[in-house]
């Protein structure tokens, strides 16, 4: 390299400094608080061991991964097929921009809004209890809203086209010659599909999923609307502690414990798809 | 081709899935009952009428607007030296420089605002507009760091050697060489920049009050206590804002990501 170091501390500087004073330090002063103890000073893990040892806490946790995990594995189910459309089956080219289009838009909208939609949606006079009842699938309304239910409903729809978005390009880039290569050799078409699609397709799967799990488990405002105030999330008690209890010493105890558990999960996907991948 | 049958039908339910809320909304904000209807009973546009005659939604618009093209711009100034830095030379803790300006798109928005009412507090930098700027500008600039990257390829570099080689100088090479290059990244990376501040709540919320409030922090504080035709409108109104976003960024870098390239 031929520059001279004041071009690199020119271009990295301000970039630098505004990262470490309003992202690093910040984050490290909730790290240090967390481990301080709010009466006394002095260093302690009792923030930690009053959220680790508590059975309450345990099934806050719980809930909030489920709710992870299960919008992770619907948004996979109901992604993969819409993006194989996306890519494979649509021709029209203007179809398919409209189609993007539609998909970006929830995107490019609010999480308020479009939780806003579902509980108009979701209410016991809403659309789906109407034309359930209507259907005559169902006799009284399902309580959807202040149910895990509900709450699930509205964080697949607000994760999906992460989901559609990064498996449709993973699609996008499989090498037709592989899949006709397979045919040719006498491969049915379902055959194709799983020995030889679908595994260059996974670096999508993981990278969405991936995106998806880390905003469903740290989500607060579509669990705080549809929940009614009777489904507890991590989000949720973090928020308490800073908005309205402002005990920043078990708030930050809590803060710490949803992004660790968050960082955890992320490794081990990231894991699991490399393993996968040999 | 039954399954091609059985995978259309579903993409297209799912797609519908998609659209659903966002129809009842822009629906229930036209209805003429006094309560949030949908299907509307009637239509009318005095919803529309009574936000834009109230100068509390208003002045949250503003707000939010101001905001968002605030943190884009100082994003895009802090993102595009990086990305030339990260893309072009070698320096001591590059990957944890890159991964520093990275991180903060894996990580949870409300533990970031948290993170700064509390070190803000210490400083004075709480409940006000720059308190709000601050957070937003580290949320937008890993967006255009992101898009920007990837433009600055090998072959590009070699572009830059020739302009330097035939006598021109680095700003020069910047502006006549190297910025068209990276322009549309710029471009795209700035309007997510742009919509990713404009529509957060977790980081904001920490940070506004009843006289300085951002429209979507203002919406979930209504939202939460009382539904009514009212915010449906001023729903529908940010709905109409994305769709404009959208028609905006597929007629400059255009959307047509998911064709192949054959």
């Amino acid at each position: 390299m031929t520059a001279s170091r004041s071009v690199i501390l020119g271009l990295v500087a301000l970039p630098l400094v505004y990262f470490t004073a309003f992202f690093l330090v910040p984050l490290m002063t909730v790290f240090v608080a967390s481990l301080t103890d709010a009466q006394q000073g002095g260093m302690t893990f009792s923030n930690y061991a009053r959220i680790l040892l508590d059975e309450y806490h345990w099934s806050v946790i719980a809930v909030t991964f489920r709710l992870g995990i299960l919008t992770t594995l619907i948004c996979i189910v109901l992604g993969y097929p819409l993006a194989w459309y996306l890519v494979r089956i649509v021709k029209w080219r203007t179809w398919r921009r409209i189609c993007v289009i539609l998909l970006v838009l929830p995107l490019f909208t609010s999480n308020i809004v479009r939780s806003f939609g579902w509980m108009v949606l979701l209410g016991r006079n809403g659309l789906v209890n109407e034309t359930l009842q209507a259907g005559g699938l169902i006799e009284r309304p399902i309580r959807f809203l202040g149910t895990e239910t509900g709450i699930l409903i509205g964080l697949v729809y607000i994760l999906l086209p992460f989901v559609v978005l990064t498996i449709g390009n993973a699609l996008a880039k499989v090498d037709h010659s592989l899949e006709q290569a397979s045919a040719d050799l006498g491969a049915s078409s379902a055959s194709t599909f799983w020995h030889v699609t679908f595994p260059l397709s996974i670096p999508g799967v993981v990278s969405g999923s991936i995106i998806v799990f880390a905003l469903a488990v740290s989500a607060y405002v579509t669990p705080a609307l549809l929940s009614g105030g009777r489904v507890t999330v991590l989000a949720v008690l973090v928020f308490q502690q800073y908005s309205s209890v402002f005990n920043f010493h078990y708030g930050g105890a809590l803060a710490i414990t949803l992004l660790v558990f968050t960082l955890l999960m992320i490794a081990i996907a990231s894991l699991v798809s490399r393993l996968g991948a040999r | 081709m039954a399954i091609r049958f059985l995978i259309r039908v579903l993409a297209i339910m799912t797609l519908a899935y998609l659209m659903l809320p966002l129809i009842v909304i822009i629906g229930a904000s036209l209805t003429t009952s006094e309560f949030l209807a949908f299907p509307p009973q009637g239509l009318t546009l005095r919803w529309y009428e009574v936000v834009v005659l109230d100068p509390t939604y208003v002045d949250s618009f503003v707000t939010s607007a101001i905001l968002a093209m605030l943190a884009t711009l100082v994003a895009v100034a802090l993102a595009v030296p990086a990305a030339l830095a990260i893309a072009r030379h070698d320096f001591p803790g590059k990957a944890a420089f890159s991964s520093l300006l990275l991180s903060p798109l894996v990580l949870p928005h409300l533990v970031l605002g948290a993170a700064l009412l509390q070190f803000g507090s210490s400083i004075g930098l709480v409940r006000n507009f720059s308190a709000l700027l601050v957070g937003h500008v580290v949320i937008v600039t890993p967006f255009v760091l992101r898009t920007v990257l990837p433009l600055l390829s090998r072959e590009q570099q070699t572009l830059e050697e020739a302009s330097r080689d035939l006598g021109a100088d680095a700003f020069t090479t910047f502006f006549l060489v190297t910025l068209p290059q990276i322009r549309s990244g710029i471009i795209s990376g700035a309007i997510f920049a742009f919509i990713t501040s404009f529509i957060n709540v977790e980081l904001s919320i920490f940070n506004t009050t009843a006289s300085l409030n951002t429209i979507p922090v203002q919406l979930f504080n209504y939202v939460q206590y009382s539904v009514d035709p009212t915010i449906a409108a001023v729903s529908a109104a940010t709905i109409l804002a994305a769709v404009v976003a959208i028609i905006v960024l597929d007629l400059t870098v255009g959307l047509d990501f998911l064709s192949e390239n054959e």
